[in-house]
């Protein structure tokens, strides 16, 4: 076997060169691009590290965030729970009051109406009474309705005042007398004497007719009026029955 | 007409230098290694490409054996391992290309990347542990192993000549007899055959270099270890 030291020495040169070409172009390169895709890639991967840890910890405040707005909420909720009963109760014991105030209210009206009714009542039972009453009396017989009701115009006329019964018929006035039926020139001339009689002086009358009287005799003058009729007595028992009726209601 | 393969063919001369085929094959293969590596390493991009790819898996893969083998950083024996592995493994498989014989089928070009490994064995050593304690390497065990390890030098180095001289002239030479007597088509299993021995001697050759370069610069290995713990 021949060696060719020639070619042996060439190719030993051609190893160096190659070596160094390649550490040149193709090894330092690669391998400064690869440590510096791993360094990058480390660097990523410690930035996600951190960003990792950055969201852990906002996770966390936010837990805590949420956690604090959950006790906000009950505590507010408590507050408009406590806040809604006391509302509710007050409305409940103003619309208690209201209730109580429309129910003495209407017992009031109530009351009221009761009483009217009953006034009515008594009022309309008191007029039948004395339509009745009339009625009947309107059976007496016409002398009836006069005789007997002059002495009870001078027992009225005896208790006015002394001024009064001294101006009554004075200076030749003839005192005004209303009957209830016609009055017979006898009858016009007791009545005058009665009444010259208690008045104490000579006294005229001047005598009218008033069937509404039903029975009796009534006078009027301007200083005073004394009435002795049904119809006073009617009217004043008619008043004396409501009054009475009402006062005891 | 088959050549031997232990001959080698002048094809030029420049005064007194005779360059022979396995030179200019060498020279072929080194352009287009350089010109292929510093198109694709102009522009590296941060996603890579398919020959970028090519490119960083052949880098990772060779400091991956650095690193497993000799227990220590890729970087400065990255260029010098690289080189070794990627040239072989082209040179064997140059021979795929009809007419291209291999340089490595020449013995001139295997003793000239085993004496880079011996040089380099030295040199790494020596900047590793110093020259008294690379000389002292070869008392371990004893002092009586000192003739032993400085024959153990030659004979490994020997060692890797022969192996790949002769896997890769062998693949050569039997591929040319098959082809002279059986025709076109038959030699192509042993191609395939080539291409799995020229890829596995390539590695061999690698990784044998690792080894002898990883035992002169063990205190460095040790070095980096207890860094490395100390880390």
């Amino acid at each position: 076997m021949h060696i060719d030291w020639w070619t042996l020495g060439l190719q030993t040169v051609n190893a160096l060169v190659l070596i160094w070409l390649l550490g040149r172009f193709l090894f330092q390169p690669v391998a400064d691009a690869i440590a510096g895709r791993q360094k990058e890639a480390a660097q990523m991967l410690a930035d996600a590290k951190a960003a990792k840890a950055a969201a852990e910890g906002e996770r966390t405040k936010a837990e805590a965030e949420a956690a604090r707005l959950a006790d906000h909420r009950a505590e507010a909720f408590k507050a408009v729970e406590a806040e809604a009963a006391a509302a509710k109760s007050a409305l409940l014991a103003k619309a208690q009051a209201e209730a109580d105030k429309l129910v003495a209210s209407a017992k009031v009206q109530i009351e009221n109406d009761r009483r009217a009714e009953a006034h009515a009542a008594d009022a309309r039972s008191a007029e039948l009474a004395v339509d009745i009453a009339a009625k009947l009396l309107n059976r007496l017989p016409p002398d009836a309705r006069i005789s007997g009701f002059m002495d009870g115009i001078a027992a009225g006329v005896r208790k006015l005042p002394e001024e009064t019964r001294a101006a009554l018929g004075a200076e030749g006035n003839p005192i005004r007398l209303t009957a209830a039926s016609t009055v017979s020139p006898a009858e016009e001339g007791a009545f005058r004497e009665s009444l010259s009689k208690v008045l104490g002086h000579a006294v005229a009358v001047d005598i009218s007719v008033d069937p509404t009287l039903i029975a009796g005799i009534e006078l009027a003058a301007p200083e005073a009026a004394v009435r002795n009729s049904f119809r006073a007595d009617l009217a004043r028992l008619q008043s004396e029955l409501v009054h009475h009726d009402t006062d005891n209601a | 007409m088959i050549h031997s393969p232990l001959e080698t063919s002048t094809l030029f001369r420049v005064g007194p230098v005779g360059v022979t085929e396995p030179v200019v094959v060498t020279w072929a293969i080194m352009g287009a290694l350089v010109v292929f590596a510093a198109v694709v390493t102009r522009k590296l991009q941060p996603i890579p490409l398919r020959a970028q790819t090519l490119l960083e898996i052949t880098v990772s893969a060779v400091d991956d054996q650095i690193r497993g083998t000799m227990q220590v950083e890729p970087g400065p024996y990255r260029a010098f391992i690289g080189t070794l592995f990627v040239f072989i493994l082209v040179a064997n498989w140059s021979s795929l290309i009809p007419g291209v014989e291999p340089p490595t089928a020449h013995i001139e070009t295997d003793a000239a990347f085993a004496a880079l490994v011996f040089c380099a064995t030295i040199v790494f050593g020596v900047r590793s542990r110093g020259l008294l304690g690379y000389l002292a390497t070869f008392t371990e065990p004893t002092f009586l192993m000192i003739p032993l390890n400085i024959v153990e030098q030659f004979t490994r180095i020997f060692s890797l000549i022969l192996r790949l001289f002769g896997n890769i002239m062998s693949g050569v030479f039997i591929g040319a007899i098959v082809l002279s007597l059986a025709g076109l088509l038959v030699p192509i299993p042993f191609m395939a055959l080539d291409v799995l021995t020229g890829a596995i001697q390539a590695y061999i050759f690698s990784v044998l270099a690792m080894v002898f370069i990883g035992a002169a610069v063990a205190g460095e290995t040790q070095e980096t270890s207890a860094n490395q713990v100390g880390k």
